[in-house]
């Protein structure tokens, strides 16, 4: 891998995070939403709004009102939050903080879970075990977070058994043990689709491995059980994996929102939530891109890891 | 089989799928030191005969009575725990494409290096040794530094010698080697087979060559088994199975297999203008990115083909050989608009500028037929509707309806009526191919370009096709660019033989004269490489 | 077409996800004529009442039949997605061939800007379309096929560029046909399958996305009884009658793991090799 491959990759992401930031500022321009009335109060006399309006510049023309936002967004300045008047940038990054470390301990956990389940499946494939995986598995999938978390939370989160706590969240610096009990309902939430989506990727990899003529023939050399699974056939497999890991980023963001919603996780999901149903264009902006911007950097990194773990791939 | 004991034998073998009988009453026996080459075409049994000696066979599989026995042990009595210590190190096995056959992700030196510590009980530091030593006696001029190349950084000579090595490692009694050339282009192919028999003669292994090539197993084999449906028909000293084979099958066999002696034209093509001609032709891969373009720094495209001239006179054939890579069906596809080119092109001595100036006369005069009728034939729609196409373009002869002009197409390739309901699915390999020449003979070409149109198809299947060609020309006057990578078969036909090399034209001969000394240096190789039937 | 189905039927996922379509699709038609209660009657005795032998599935805070309420929401919850699912596709696939068939420049800025949406997780951006429109069941479908729309294109694009490199449409350019036939009747029926096969996965998806939306109170409003609204409106209760949310949600989740299983039953039907 070159370094001009990288830098050409990096330009990908700038170009995506571009257009990206141009949709969204497009669609907070659409939305019914008036910040100069927002600022003002309903009450606000004319003469007012139009002062507020030419300070803030929304009486520019679309471009220029785009052309100054995206250049202060390019110095870090993501502007003011309409409602609470603090700065936007600072209060999504905050979010954006505590929702990766959701989306982190999610990925592990399915990681530990799916790969042993898929590399079972694949192996007993026909029997009983991969048949009630593959179910389990088609389940998963189908089940929208909002279910799932509900599920969650009438068993594990029931303040009737008293397991878990159901909701909050409590920065792990200042109590350990509760942060973390607050973090297993959502992330066990967040994991299920991702299990499940996962579990048969490396399934159907896994069995395309297994009927590859370079494991028949390590077989064919008397090579051990372990070896011949774990560095011909998983090594092979999950090389692929990776890259749909990457794609369900974007599920895993996606359902973040929800999953934050529902356990009042104060992530950047469920900021960007109040920041919609507020109209709170400030905030929507940032968040969308910085969501954005997470996603492309997170397929630029699992793109980097396939090529380091596959030799066969050279970027030029 | 009475001489020496044999170190593998077959006893009596069978083995079903379901209701159908794989392997029937298999006997078998090589003895220390022998080659005993088996020979089938595709669905044989022969593959699954290695996998049943393996002991490594779908839980599908039923198998009857018969024993397996290597140096008198027998096999079927092994447990799994037992056949993994004698599997790869008292019977190897190689296979047929050494890109497929090495885990892309481990580095070359280690496929041997498993070998050894797991049957020499080796510590890494001996077995990287005694790894480097292999590769040395492979013929690999840096063992050490090919040790640490990953498969795709090797040729496919390298890494079958790499394959070799690995299977030599731990010195096993028997080795079964299926199609261990196929996948190699002619040179490489006799350079490994060179160094199998070298190393089978040092160390005495008792080998089973399974292939369906009988003139390459007639080279190295001391006997020769013919196995057909299930059944070895044929168990005999090698050169006898040529001269004088015993069975009707093998008799067909033999006949399907190519010789350059026993030549199959006999016409010359008249001494007439040439309706296909060819000036300096260049193909070109790709296009210029618009960075490149923008930056002014355009590198000149990389060339599939060079400068490449030939001419093809009516009725002629006209071979092309050459190995993968070397360009062959880069100009074949130039001919048909499916690639640009630099150069003249003129057919009849009208002068084709590019693809866009092919028009409908020329198109019809100038057809193709590809290499896998899988591919070229569009899987949903009907034989019917694949055959009309070309006559809606260009015309349905005199007074025949499109059905009858569709069923006239499939008696002139010798497939019933009735297949112009059928899907391409429904087809065995040969007869797909016969659609395909059928199409393109709809249009009454004066050239069809065949771009290796029988290399997928077993040698019986390639002889009858190959004569279905000639009769054809003998019927309608047409004129074959054949592009093929057997020099046997394309020598038996061809009229004029053009040899192509990594994009260049070297040599564009009378077959007879083909190898003479005048010949390129290429050309005498690729002629010494090609295994020739014995007797 | 029938063969199609004799082979889907074969399938075990084939067999299955098409009976439970098949029974959603009866809800849907004959949902209020077989349900046991009207949907909107509220039992004022029975409320918060758990499975049994009157009210098979429970009732609601107001004691609303929940069976019945679930019946009648089949209809919107499967029109509204497979809805989407059409308009996102039919989008996707026109821009998905164009862009492979243009090429050039063409190509390469449509597909930056589907890499683009793409990079904005599906749920956010259908968020946003909705907050655009407004909350409703119809406009939930329209952002819905929307955000599926760049998804379908690149779909549809690389199984027309992979169709195109086939040696069947080669010899059709061979033989000199027109541009119109070679897409129409050389590729167009080898695109086809692929993407009748990711339409019905995404069905699945459509189902989902569109009971979030209603959750999160941008798709259907009160009083329906789309499902996703249905599990947004047992959420105060959660503790006290968990079946209220439990069965919607299965609901939900049933018919999504049927467009999976028909799905992939589809794809092995359509192998024409097969």
């Amino acid at each position: 891998m070159s370094a001009s491959y990288l830098l050409r990759r990096l330009l990908t992401i700038l170009l995506t995070v571009l257009i990206v930031s141009m949709l969204v500022f497009g669609i907070t321009q659409v939305l019914p939403a008036d910040a100069a009335v927002m600022l003002l109060g309903e009450n606000a006399t004319p003469e007012q709004l139009v002062a507020v309006r030419a300070r803030l510049g929304l009486d520019l023309p679309v471009w220029q009102q785009y052309l100054g936002w995206i250049g202060h967004v390019l110095r870090g300045d993501f502007g003011t939050s309409l409602e609470t008047g603090l700065p936007v940038g600072e209060v999504m990054f905050t979010a954006l903080g505590r929702s990766l470390l959701l989306a982190l301990l999610s990925l592990l956990l399915m990681l530990v879970v799916a790969i042993p389940l898929g590399v079972v499946a694949a192996l007993r494939r026909g029997r009983a075990s991969d048949l009630g995986i593959g179910l389990a598995s088609y389940v998963g999938v189908s089940m929208p977070e909002f279910v799932t978390a509900t599920l969650v939370l009438i068993t594990l989160g029931n303040p009737a058994f008293g397991l878990l706590p159901s909701t909050g969240y409590v920065p792990l610096t200042e109590d350990f043990r509760g942060g973390l009990a607050r973090l297993v309902l959502p992330v066990l939430t967040v994991s299920v689709i991702l299990v499940a989506h996962v579990v048969r990727m490396v399934r159907s990899e896994m069995v395309d491995v297994l009927g590859t003529d370079y494991v028949r023939a390590a077989r064919m050399k008397g090579l051990s059980r372990p070896r011949i699974l774990f560095r011909h056939a998983l090594r092979n497999a999950l090389l692929p994996t990776i890259t749909v890991v990457a794609l369900d980023i974007g599920y895993l963001l996606g359902g973040i929102i929800v999953v934050e919603e529902i356990f009042a996780f104060p992530g950047i999901g469920r900021a960007l939530i109040v920041a919609i149903q507020q109209r709170d264009l400030p905030s929507i902006q940032a968040g969308a891109l910085i969501m954005a911007a997470t996603y492309a950097l997170a397929n630029l990194l699992a793109d980097l890891a396939y090529a380091a773990l596959d030799k066969r791939i050279r970027y030029a | 089989m009475s001489e020496a004991p044999a170190v593998l034998s077959v006893e009596g073998y069978d083995l079903s799928y379901g209701r159908f009988a794989a392997l029937r009453d298999i006997r078998l026996a090589v003895p220390r030191g022998q080659v005993l080459g088996l020979v089938g075409e595709s669905g044989s049994g022969k593959t699954s005969l290695a996998y049943a000696i393996m002991r490594h066979l779908p839980h599908s599989a039923v198998e009857g009575g018969g024993a397996i026995r290597l140096s008198g042990q027998d096999l079927r009595a092994m447990t799994a725990q037992q056949m993994r210590h004698i599997r790869g190190s008292r019977l190897g096995m190689v296979f047929q494409d050494p890109s497929a056959s090495l885990n892309p992700t481990l580095r070359l030196g280690e496929h041997v290096i498993e070998v050894l510590r797991r049957h020499k009980r080796l510590t890494r530091p001996e077995a990287r040794d005694r790894t480097e030593a292999m590769l040395r006696r492979v013929g690999l001029r840096e063992p050490a530094a090919m040790m640490r190349r990953y498969p795709h950084e090797a040729s496919g000579g390298e890494k079958q010698r790499v394959v070799i090595a690995a299977a030599f490692a731990a010195e096993p009694e028997c080795l079964l080697l299926d199609e261990p050339t196929t996948a190699l282009d002619v040179i490489t192919a006799r350079q490994i087979l060179e160094l199998f028999t070298e190393l089978q003669a040092e160390t005495g292994v008792a080998a089973l060559y399974i292939s369906h090539d009988l003139a390459l197993v007639s080279r190295i084999a001391q006997r020769v088994a013919v196995i057909h449906r299930g059944r070895v028909v044929e168990n005999d000293p090698a050169a006898q199975v040529f001269s004088n084979p015993r069975e009707e099958y093998t008799r067909r066999l033999v006949a399907a297999v190519p010789r350059p002696d026993l030549r199959l034209v006999r016409d010359a093509p008249a001494e007439a203008a040439p309706v296909l001609a060819v000036q300096g032709m260049t193909v070109r891969y790709g296009r210029q990115g618009l960075l490149q373009r923008l930056a002014g720094r355009a590198a000149p495209l990389p060339a599939g083909a060079r400068e490449v001239s030939l001419e093809l006179r009516p009725g002629e054939i006209l071979g092309v050989v050459g190995e993968s890579g070397s360009g062959k069906s880069t100009i074949a596809k130039a001919l048909v608009g499916l690639n640009g080119f630099e150069g003249a092109l003129r057919h009849e001595g009208r002068s084709i500028a590019g693809p866009a100036a092919m028009d409908r006369d020329y198109r019809r005069a100038v057809q193709i037929v590809f290499q896998h009728p899988d591919a070229s034939l569009n899987p949903r729609q009907s034989i019917g509707q694949i055959l009309s196409r070309p006559l809606a373009l260009y015309g349905t002869p005199d007074g025949l309806s499109r059905r009858d002009a569709v069923a006239a197409l499939l008696e002139e390739v010798q497939l019933p009526a009735d297949f112009a309901q059928r899907y391409p699915h429904q087809l065995s390999g040969g007869q797909k191919q016969r659609v395909a020449i059928a199409r393109a003979f709809a249009a009454r070409p004066k050239v069809v370009i065949c771009d290796e149109i029988t290399s997928s198809l077993d040698v019986s299947i390639q002889a009858q096709i190959v004569q279905l060609l000639l009769q054809l020309r003998e019927r309608f006057g047409t004129g074959y660019l054949f592009i093929t990578h057997d020099l046997n078969l394309v020598r038996q036909i061809a009229h004029r033989i053009a040899v192509m090399y990594r994009g260049d034209l070297v040599e564009l001969a009378d077959t007879a004269a083909l190898g003479g000394p005048q010949s390129h240096a290429y050309t005498r190789a690729l002629l010494d490489a090609v295994p020739t039937p014995v007797g | 077409m029938p063969d199609t189905l004799r082979h889907l039927l074969r399938t075990p996922q084939g067999l299955i996800g098409g009976g439970i379509i098949l029974m959603a699709l009866l809800a849907a038609i004959g949902g209020p004529a077989i349900a046991p209660f009207d949907p909107e009657a509220f039992h004022v005795r029975a409320r918060f009442s758990g499975p049994g032998a009157t009210y098979w599935l429970g009732t609601d805070q107001f004691g609303r039949d929940i069976l019945s309420r679930i019946l009648a929401g089949a209809r919107s919850t499967l029109f509204l997605a497979v809805a989407a699912t059409a308009l996102g596709t039919v989008a996707g696939a026109v821009l998905g061939t164009l862009s492979a068939f243009i090429g050039g420049w063409v190509d390469e800025a449509l597909m930056r800007i589907v890499d683009a949406v793409m990079a904005i997780p599906n749920l956010l951006f259908t968020l946003l379309i909705v907050t655009v429109l407004g909350a409703s069941g119809v406009n939930a479908l329209i952002a819905l096929g929307i955000a599926f729309t760049p998804g379908m294109a690149r779909i549809t694009r690389s199984v027309a560029l992979a169709v195109r490199q086939q040696d069947f449409v080669n010899a059709a350019v061979a033989r000199g046909e027109t541009g119109s036939f070679i897409v129409l009747r050389e590729m167009l029926p080898n695109v086809v399958g692929p993407i009748i096969v990711e339409a019905t996965i995404r069905v699945a998806f459509a189902v989902m996305g569109l009971a979030t939306l209603s959750f999160l109170g941008l798709g259907a409003q009160p009083p329906s009884s789309e499902w996703g609204l249905m599990v947004a409106e047992a959420r105060p209760y959660l503790f006290r009658n968990a079946w209220m949310m439990l069965f919607p949600g299965l609901a939900i989740a049933l018919v999504a793991v049927a467009f999976n299983l028909f799905g992939d039953g589809l794809r092995d039907a359509l192998n024409p090799r097969a």
